[in-house]
């Protein structure tokens, strides 16, 4: 199969032209680090795979994302690049453009965001630039699609041609250089990759071609062969070697575009600009955003999500369980079996099921948020207040998408280019209140909270990210001291989200919630019910005499000074771990109810409005689940800040819950 | 010649000198095209001397005061 990769810079349209061309399911984001994995799709004439790759700027990366384009060239096999260029930017994306054809590979370029180059009176002639460049150029609207039939048709018939690698002019002192650094390292680099590309990305010091180099190459002769050129160049122009190739690159970009853009007037002040004049207003930008988040949640949890969830109740509770039950019946089922599937599965999917709809509406926001272009103006309304934390305005965006799911949340700090500022925003992210504890939210303030549901569920939401930066600050200044933080954002042009792409990205997200309640909430349901029917003195015994209440028995002592010293809360806590929606199964079996409803009705004896609360904040900050901190162990390669990640969020919400419960006994509650 | 943090919002200026720009900064600056001799304008500034919006070739982006303050520009 051939593999063609998708290179571009961020913010082109490169995962809505991933889409038109695979016809497969694609998170579709404008936040540059939506697109952080190697993600690979059929073509759909079936004839070749797309790889699609972190969106850069230069082959030269400052980030951990970035690195992964570099990787990619230097050690996957391939057989082309179709690269996309945003007609509306082309100096800066032409810029990659050169660097990639001095690779050398087959190439074709995706035209892209002709309409919006076009409203801004950008005309590009493709044919011209075609010919300039020496490949196929296409123009496309990868949003609409239009331009992408004819692009999946050229795909395959540029791969056949064999292009020569562009070869600019460096001047005589990096010509020279160049021929040195092919004599020094002569056979000891694949035989695919381009000696003069990779002499360039040496003398522009591009970190990873430099460690690929060291362990093929004496690395005292390539530093002193770097040294010698460095200095020979800025003795004759007076510049550092990144720099003046840069130039030149520029200067060929500027001399090409010259050649084959028109430009026309159009006198209107973009959208974009309109928009930008209130949201990163000086003073509005802030309590905008605030009220944009209270019109989230009021929407998620009031208006939209909990008549939607109260209905499915009814229904899981009410008909369906009748028809499993009468059907049960029906086929001869002993007790055992209805048992296992009323009191476990039922209660314990159905428990979580009932949520979907707030968790897809809660998705829905994010997705638009992220696709509007809004979450970069986060990050800079925010910038002044992570600075003063020791964080930067990017590290917002993980912790928003942590509302979501902390996993993307995690991964989405690895836009950030500051090791130490990336693990304390890993570290902080799971502080975010994600929508598996959503359920656990709901069970309670409706059971306690009845009328101010949004308002609570809000203030946990809030206790997360306020914790989160106290934390921030106190990392920072001590365990994870930061040298100096940096903050550079690019904010893309408002644009107004396709429901298609929204929809498919909120579906992508949300899909995961409810695999989760078919695999992994299914199984602890099933694990759960066991251990609450079978106990040390036999099989269906009395739920306090079972096995299940042994286990809670042992945290109960532990958890009595924070006001819910039960076993069953110890059960539901301890189960917790593996996805934070299961508290809510375990208490759905344990409590042996039908429904949310009367749960709730149950739940009014063993805990109060205070404890209640208390035991919502722990919920909160107790440890991230289980897929979490797999994730955190991956991304940040450490046991040590894994366990930290754990521990700390342990001690943390002991420790609030505490202040919670006893300093609101002490005032009365 | 003059910081950028001299300048008022809506202001048009020339880049003139990057030197004292933090390497990091520098890179992604460049990366967006943003270099000696590039006009750009002053869009806003957050308050409580957060960043400085700037736009450049009709695309903007966001940068720290502190990294402003070591930009030297002239007006235009
Ligand atoms: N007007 C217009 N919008 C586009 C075009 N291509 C993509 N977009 C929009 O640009 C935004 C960013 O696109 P996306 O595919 O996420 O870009 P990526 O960050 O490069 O993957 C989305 O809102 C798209 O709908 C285009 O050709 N014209």
């Amino acid at each position: 199969m051939m593999q063609i990769a998708l290179v571009g810079n961020p913010n082109t349209g490169k995962t809505s032209l991933f889409n038109q061309l695979t016809g497969t399911y694609e998170y579709v984001g404008n936040w540059s680090g939506v697109t952080v994995e190697k993600k690979v799709g059929l073509l759909r004439n079936k004839q070749g795979a797309l790889i699609d790759l972190p969106g850069i700027y230069s082959l030269n990366p400052l980030s951990r994302d970035e690195s992964v384009v570099t990787h990619f060239l230097l050690s996957e096999p391939f057989e082309g690049i179709l690269n996309i260029v945003d007609a509306s930017q082309l100096e800066r994306n032409l810029l990659l453009t050169v660097q990639l054809l001095e690779f050398g590979k087959p190439l074709a370029i995706a035209l892209n965001m002709t309409d919006v180059a076009e409203r801004r009176g950008i005309f590009v002639n493709e044919k011209r630039l075609a010919e300039k460049l020496g490949v196929p150029v296409v123009p496309i609207v990868a949003r609409t699609g239009k331009g992408c039939e004819q692009l999946n048709e050229q795909t395959f018939a540029f791969l056949q041609q064999k292009i020569t690698p562009l070869q600019l002019f460096y001047g005589n002192v990096i010509e020279k250089g160049i021929e040195r650094f092919i004599l020094l390292v002569g056979d000891k680099v694949d035989e695919t990759i381009p000696k003069r590309w990779l002499a360039l990305q040496f003398y522009e010091g591009n970190r990873y071609v430099h460690d690929y180099l060291k362990q093929r190459v004496d690395a005292e002769k390539l530093h002193s062969l770097y040294t010698e050129v460095e200095n020979e160049l800025q003795k004759q122009e007076g510049v550092s070697l990144a720099q003046w190739i840069y130039d030149q690159r520029r200067e060929y970009v500027r001399d090409l575009i010259l050649h084959v853009v028109e430009r026309k007037n159009v006198g209107q002040v973009p959208l974009t600009e309109r928009i930008d004049a209130i949201v990163t207003h000086k003073y509005l930008g802030i309590p905008l955003f605030l009220l944009s988040m209270y019109l989230l949640f009021q929407l998620t949890f009031d208006w939209l999500g909990a008549p939607l969830s109260d209905a499915l109740d009814a229904f899981f509770a009410g008909p369906l369980t009748d028809w499993i039950t009468a059907g049960l019946a029906a086929i001869g089922a002993s007790e055992f079996i209805r048992s296992l599937v009323v009191d476990g599965i039922i209660a314990g999917v159905g428990g979580v099921l009932v949520f979907v709809p707030q968790i897809f509406i809660l998705f829905f926001f994010i997705s638009f948020l992220e696709d509007s272009g809004y979450m970069a103006r986060v990050a800079l309304v925010m910038d002044r207040l992570m600075e003063a934390v020791g964080l930067n305005g990017k590290a917002f965006i993980p912790l928003v998408i942590g509302f979501g799911c902390n996993v993307p949340g995690v991964m989405a700090a690895r836009t950030i280019e500051q090791p130490r500022e990336r693990l304390l925003t890993m570290l902080l992210t799971p502080l975010m209140s994600c929508s598996a504890r959503l359920p656990v939210y709901a069970l309670f303030v409706g059971a306690f909270f009845a009328k101010h549901q949004a308002l609570v569920v809000l203030s946990l939401y809030v206790l997360g990210v306020v914790v989160a930066l106290l934390l921030a600050k106190l990392f920072s200044t001590t365990i994870l001291k930061n040298e100096s933080s940096v903050f550079v954002v690019e904010l893309p042009p408002y644009r107004m989200p396709q429901w298609q792409a929204l929809w498919r990205s909120t579906w992508d997200k949300g899909k995961g919630f409810i695999r989760k309640a078919g695999t992994f909430i299914f199984g602890g349901s099933v694990a759960i019910w066991l251990l609450s029917y079978v106990g040390p003195h036999g099989v269906n015994v009395e739920m306090d005499e079972s096995f299940l209440a042994m286990i809670g028995g042992i945290l109960a002592p532990i958890l009595v000074p924070l006001g819910f010293g039960t076993w069953q809360a110890g059960a539901a806590l301890l189960t917790g771990f593996l996805a934070k929606e299961v508290v809510v199964s375990t208490m759905n079996i344990i409590y042996h109810v039908p429904d949310v409803e009367s749960l709730q009705g149950l739940m009014v004896s063993h805990f109060t409005p205070l404890s209640a609360f208390s035991f919502m904040v722990f919920v909160l900050l107790y440890i991230p689940c289980l897929a979490t901190v797999a994730t955190i162990r991956k991304e940040s390669g450490s046991r040590k800040w894994t366990l930290f990640s754990m521990g700390y969020a342990f001690i943390v919400a002991y420790l609030l819950s505490f202040i919670i419960y006893q300093g609101g006994r002490m005032l009365g509650f | 010649m003059m910081a950028m943090t001299q300048l008022q919002s809506g202001d048009r200026a020339k880049i003139v000198d990057l030197s004292r720009v933090s390497e990091l900064v520098r890179r992604r600056l460049l990366d967006m095209g943003v270099t000696e001799g590039v006009e750009v304008c002053l869009k806003c500034t957050m308050p409580l001397g957060g960043p400085f919006m700037i736009e450049s070739c009709g695309q903007c982006l966001g940068i720290r005061r502190s990294e402003a303050m070591r930009i030297q520009v002239e007006r235009v």
